[in-house]
């Protein structure tokens, strides 16, 4: 890995997670640069979906250091890694269903933690027109007022995307943000997400080469719970062990 | 303010206004202190559609917290019996016969009316903050939390009876005096007593209206809707999970005052299983997922069944019927009266402007501004 401490914003380092013995990661390092977007792939049960699950805390890890700002994540709740500014997206599209669409906006928008502080917070964000430009960016803006359950998988998609818009945390986990979407719309979540970078941090996991090569500087590419290599589109496609790796499942670019 | 919650307001706001006026039109003491307990079962469903029809809480220990703050006032006002029902100085009549010698340090603060009125909110409140941290700090959910208020009830309700010379036992406390406010009395049977339970059940309803429509409030429905999401947008779960089971619990405590005022006892039926199996019941029917239609499942419900069983062709029957009314509301309308009075509503405004397209079913208190 680079030895480059103060520009990494993201640190993770020896990381083993063990569920009831298997080790679905290990020996793991990665770092990632403040603005950088990377895009981290690999076969199915790689370990991809484990390692930002780590980073957001839904799970723990059984050794090793995640940092974040140079400061350690493991002692941290989900919510306080949440405020310390990291969001994510979940490979199944995760919202709530019941509510209506601004009313999610609303909800991803968390300017205070504190019970009492938002019982008395009756304004609501919505009458600005900034859920409105958000919605209109992520084409839902007919949706505003319609319940986020009769959303059809690909705009449930979008909607996940612009609650994280609205969230704004410095670094966006991203699991399979286009599954299910349209060769346009993808072509569209590239654009937006190029846009994203430089201003935030940006980990892309992803199957959809075509989509990797359009927003992917660096790439990771990951392996049974190991970081198998790391480089830019065309290093990653000339690699002898990601062509090993992929062996079976179609090759790298067979989606 | 969006016009949804305007027509809302103004809802709420006639239900109240009639509710105030029935003693206008009711003249008959015995069937105004019945209304009045229905209200009090009202303010309880209230309480229940905050914790249960809005952050998904499903407590079936609510008539602990009911019967907490029903304890309290019954205890202010044994204290203030006239002399003839109560022991030497001033000792409560079931004390003396149970060789109680002197007043138990926890009754003394009760000698004051002020102490006793905010312990009836204060004592379910920071029950149900200690088992909510309990239970919500180690993200106990779902039916565990349904069996654990369910047990803790019924300890706290063998509690009362085992501690028969502190808390009168299964007779619970009885031979109350009537409250006096600053000179003003409330009898049971009298319109002060209703006015009081009406205007209370008021400030209760727009209390809790206000809660669901603030940003706490939208939170705790996303709690009920996605827990687990919740925690990645940075709140933490478990403090906004206490405060709505807080919340919920002084209301119950509340309601459980003016059952005391209205009965004229208190006793450990009031923490039972049967009136908490009860407030579910009456949140299904009515309709959880909005505290007005809770509210009136409550008193309607109730109405019905006080009806039932008193008209004589229905003596056998009336709990069959109740039962019969339970299933069919439940697996008609799964979001209960409340529910389908908004589709009706929805549909209406559907007609008028055929271009919005908002769901027939959406909730009451998720209601923001109609469709541009
Ligand atoms: N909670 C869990 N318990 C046991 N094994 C798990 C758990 N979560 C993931 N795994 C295993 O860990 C490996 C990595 O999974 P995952 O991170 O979901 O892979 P992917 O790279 O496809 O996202 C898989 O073999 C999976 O079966
Ligand atoms: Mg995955």
């Amino acid at each position: 890995m680079t030895d480059r401490p103060h520009d990494d914003h993201l640190v993770m380092r020896d990381i083993l997670v063990s569920f009831n013995g298997f080790h679905a990661i290990e020996g793991f390092n990665f770092a990632v640069g403040r603005g950088e977007l990377r895009c981290l792939i690999g076969p199915n049960g790689a370990g991809k979906t484990t390692a930002l699950d780590l980073i957001c805390g839904k799970i723990k890890v059984t050794a090793g250091n995640i940092l974040f700002k140079g400061k350690s994540l493991n002692k941290l709740e989900e919510h306080q890694i949440a405020q310390a500014g990291i969001g994510r997206k979940f490979q199944v599209p995760s919202v709530f269903k019941e509510l209506t669409m601004r009313e999610n906006l609303e909800v991803a928008y968390c300017k205070s933690n504190s019970v009492l502080a938002n019982a008395f917070r009756f304004g609501h964000r919505s009458e600005d027109d900034s859920f409105e430009k958000l919605a209109e960016l992520v084409g839902l803006q007919d949706a505003l007022d319609r319940s986020a359950g009769e959303l059809s998988h690909g705009q449930t998609q979008w909607l996940e995307i612009a609650l994280l818009l609205a969230q704004d945390p410095e670094l966006i986990l991203m699991d399979e943000p286009t599954a299910g979407m349209t060769h346009h719309e993808t072509q569209k979540t590239a654009k937006l997400f190029n846009r994203l970078k430089g201003n935030h941090t940006l980990i892309v996991v992803e199957h959809d080469m075509g989509f990797v090569k359009e927003i992917g500087d660096v790439i990771s590419v990951m392996h049974q719970g190991k970081m198998l290599a790391q480089g830019s589109v065309s290093e990653i496609e000339q690699n002898a062990a990601v062509k090993d790796a992929y062996l079976g499942s179609g090759g790298i670019s067979g989606a | 303010m969006s016009r949804r919650t305007l027509i809302q307001l103004c809802v709420y706001g006639a239900v109240c206004l009639a509710i105030l006026l029935v003693p206008t039109f009711v003249d008959n003491a015995f069937i105004l202190n019945k209304y009045g307990r229905y209200l009090v079962f009202g303010i309880l469903a209230i309480a229940l559609s905050l914790s249960w029809g809005y952050t998904g809480i499903l407590n079936l220990g609510q008539a602990t917290c009911f019967g907490l703050g029903s304890y309290c006032m019954a205890m202010a006002l044994k204290l203030r019996t006239v002399p003839v029902h109560t022991g030497s100085e001033g000792l409560p009549d079931f004390m003396v016969w149970n060789n109680v010698e002197t007043l138990p340090w926890f009754w003394v603060p009760f000698h004051s009316l002020s102490f006793a009125l905010i312990a009836g909110i204060a004592v379910p409140v920071l029950f149900a903050m200690l088992l909510g941290w309990f239970m919500f700090r180690g993200r106990i959910t779902g039916v565990y939390v349904a069996i654990i208020t369910l047990a803790t009830m019924v300890v706290v309700n063998l509690l009362i009876i085992d501690q028969q010379r502190f808390t009168g036992g299964f007779n619970g406390i009885t031979d109350l005096a009537q409250l006096e406010i600053m000179g003003f009395t409330f009898d049971a049977y009298g319109r002060s007593s209703y006015y009081l339970i009406a205007g209370t059940l008021t400030v209760c309803l727009f209390f809790a209206l206000a809660v669901t429509k603030s940003k706490t409030g939208l939170i705790m429905q996303a709690i009920r809707d996605n827990e687990g999401r919740v925690r990645y947008f940075g709140y933490d779960v478990a403090f906004y999970k206490i405060f709505a089971f807080s919340v919920s619990a002084g209301i119950a405590g509340v309601a459980g005052m003016l059952y005391t005022i209205v009965m004229e006892f208190a006793s450990p039926t009031f923490l039972g299983v049967s009136l908490s199996l009860s407030v579910v019941i009456w949140c299904a029917v009515g309709g959880r997922q909005s505290l007005l239609g809770a509210m009136l499942g409550a008193i309607f419900v109730t109405g019905m069944q006080g009806a039932l069983s008193e008209s004589e062709a229905f003596l056998d029957t009336w709990m069959l019927i109740m039962g019969f009314v339970f299933v069919l509301v439940v697996l008609l309308l799964p979001k209960g009266l409340a529910g389908a009075v908004e589709m009706l509503v929805d549909r209406l405004f559907k007609h008028e402007k055929p271009q919005s397209e908002r769901t027939a079913l959406s909730q009451a208190a998720s209601q923001t501004g109609p469709a541009q």
